[in-house]
């Protein structure tokens, strides 16, 4: 843990002192890249370093979905099934995934390497259907474009 | 002053004010489930929604300050249907098990459902359901089905009490109201969200299924467990109710203890320690007049008491009870002019609790404090006097620590030691006089009687004008 509140730290100096909650959602993105999920004892090692109401840090990690709660895999693909996408063929591709993955929703893959969520609008609408894969936009998806990006993936 | 119209009505209000506080304060009736006087404006329960001339929409009166010449209408059938609309949401998933709730008639959300709400339910889905009789802490009762998600609770620790142990979380309709695993809810002013609370979502674990609040009246009296002197509303059976099954003692029980608002004191607040005053007073009564141990009736107890002085060279009397200022008046004009009057403090900081905070919690726990020390001072026993009689006026005194001296002990409560005093007389509690206390600030607070006084047990204040021959 000492290595990331140096990274706190490094971000911390970059904000006010007096806006220390104002960091807690930057602190949980780095926790979440550090560790791939976050419980409540990290919500209270992030409270405890900055001084808030553990309370407050719990009540931000549950209610953004993009903090994952439970262990996911390398891989985390999300697939947007908002209007748009779901127009363009979301659940067919929601379902080829799950069928060449053998996982369902929510799930995450025996070797650890996928975990496969359908989540709310991405907000690429104009190029439907659309998924992310870690911090990567793919769109305009077919079934043949999803397998070329599974295969490439290390 | 601001001059406003609201139903028709003229309403004159202070600048800053919201037009529900105007309206409240006038006498008109908002709804209202998350707005609360003491707390934040949250404005996310849209119950109280009004008409304002010249909005397009409807408007949340509890978060719209007043201005001059607003036109505000608070019961027209497009406010009335919005109401029905917002109890629609709001019971959506509510369980409707008032049958089983110990809220059930004096719960917000059921009056409102009966005088704003429809009969039918218009979804047509299974109801979603949340967490059921949890133990949000050894002292509340949780139920998430029955939550509406007002926040009063979580405002209440953020705002007042300041321990931010409640918190919202999850979002939609996974919202609940939750403390941290790893930590308890033990707030010292934890059990005053249950009373915040405007539905069944909290409840007192100690009141769980005791009674039905219909059956119940409050009685003004004041909490005796610190300096402070709180208001409290002590819950007895209404006379009406008293009912041969349920047996003398629950007919003649006080079932729970709230907190009675009294600005100038605690407010609407109250620790938990005043919640529990009526479990304080439940303990081991003293009821029958001891004479060396032997029980006797009230009046051998007096007459045992007055051969003891009529044969004591030099007495003393040894005063700290939860005494009211109209007891102390008494014992001083009586007894108290003939004998050697000590004070000390009967009641410390006990292990767990809080010794003091910068709220309502005082370190000084004897309600009397005050007016003793204005009239007799700070005077500690002193065993070099060789008293030969003293008169115990309150508890937890060590028999042995007064040097051999004959004994009358005047106790609520049953005395803890082995040895018995030369002679018992059994008083009666703050549950069962009227009176006065003085707080620590000498602010004078009123408790009125909740019961009478068991058969032989006698006022201490009517006991010193006899006790002297």
């Amino acid at each position: 843990m000492s290595c990331l509140n140096e990274r706190f730290d490094r971000l911390r100096a970059a904000y006010p002192a007096e806006m220390a909650s104002s960091l807690v959602l930057p602190l949980l993105h780095l926790m979440q890249q550090e560790k791939g999920h976050l419980t409540e004892s990290d919500a209270l090692h992030i409270a405890d370093y900055l001084g808030v109401p553990a309370m407050q840090v719990k009540e931000a990690l549950t209610w953004y979905t993009m903090f994952h709660r439970r262990p996911v895999g390398r891989h985390v693909i999300k697939v947007c099934r908002n209007i748009a996408c779901s127009l363009m063929g979301a659940e067919r591709l929601l379902g080829h995934l799950t069928a060449r993955l053998g996982i369902g929703e929510g799930e995450t893959t025996a070797d650890g390497r996928f975990t496969l969520l359908a989540v709310e609008c991405l907000a690429s609408c104009g190029t439907a259907p659309a998924m992310q894969v870690n911090d990567t936009y793919h769109e305009g998806l077919t079934e043949e474009k999803i397998d070329r990006i599974l295969e490439e993936l290390p | 002053m601001i001059e406003l119209k609201i139903d028709n009505q003229t309403v004159e209000a202070n600048e800053g004010e919201t037009v529900l506080q105007a309206a409240l304060r006038s006498g008109i009736e908002i709804p209202h489930f998350c707005y609360h006087p003491c707390l934040s404006v949250a404005g996310n329960c849209r119950i109280c929604l009004v008409k304002v001339d010249g909005r397009p929409k409807l408007v949340p009166s509890c978060n719209l300050p007043v201005a001059p010449g607003m036109t505000v209408e608070t019961d027209t059938e497009d406010v009335r249907a919005a109401r029905r609309a917002v109890m629609q949401f709001i019971t959506l998933n509510h369980p409707g098990d008032c049958g089983i709730c110990d809220k059930a008639g004096e719960c917000r959300l059921q009056d409102y459902h009966v005088r704003y709400g429809e009969e039918e339910s218009h979804s047509r889905e299974p109801k979603h359901h949340r967490p059921k009789f949890s133990d949000l802490s050894p002292r509340i009762v949780l139920d998430n089905e029955r939550c509406l998600l007002c926040s009063r609770c979580v405002r209440f620790t953020r705002e007042v009490s300041g321990s931010h142990q409640l918190g919202i979380v999850e979002r939609g309709s996974h919202a609940r109201v939750e403390r941290l695993e790893g930590r308890p809810f033990d707030d010292p002013y934890s059990d005053n969200v249950i009373g915040l609370c405007p539905t069944g979502a909290l409840l007192s674990r100690d009141f769980l299924y005791k009674s039905r609040v219909w059956y119940l009246e409050p009685v003004r009296s004041v909490c005796t467990g610190c300096a402070r002197c709180c208001s409290v509303n002590v819950w007895r059976r209404q006379r009406e109710w008293h009912v041969r099954a349920l047996g003398a003692e629950l007919n003649r029980a006080a079932y729970r203890v709230t907190p009675f608002e009294n600005p100038a004191i605690n407010g609407p607040w109250l620790c938990n320690k005043g919640f529990d005053l009526h479990r304080r007073m439940a303990r081991k009564r003293a009821l029958t007049p001891l004479i060396g141990g032997r029980e006797a009736t009230a009046e051998e107890a007096v007459q045992e008491a007055k051969r003891l002085f009529a044969a004591a060279g030099n007495p003393a009397v040894l005063a700290f009870a939860p005494a009211s200022n109209e007891e102390l008046a008494a014992f001083r004009d009586g007894l108290g002019r003939r004998v050697q009057v000590y004070t000390r403090e009967d009641y410390h900081t006990e292990p767990g609790e809080v010794a003091e905070d910068d709220f309502l919690i005082r370190g000084d726990k004897n309600p009397a404090s005050y007016s003793i020390r204005a009239l007799f001072g700070n005077r500690p026993y002193a065993p070099a006097a060789r008293h030969d009689l003293v008169v115990i006026w309150g508890e937890r005194v060590d028999y042995h620590a007064l040097g051999g001296a004959k004994l009358i002990h005047l106790a609520s409560f049953e005395p803890a030691g082995e040895t018995a005093a030369d002679l018992l007389i059994p008083v009666s509690t703050t549950f069962e006089r009227s009176g006065t206390f003085t707080n620590f600030e000498g602010k004078v607070n009123r408790f009125e009687k909740v019961f009478d006084k068991p058969a032989q047990v006698l006022h201490a204040g009517d006991l010193f004008g006899r006790l002297v021959p």
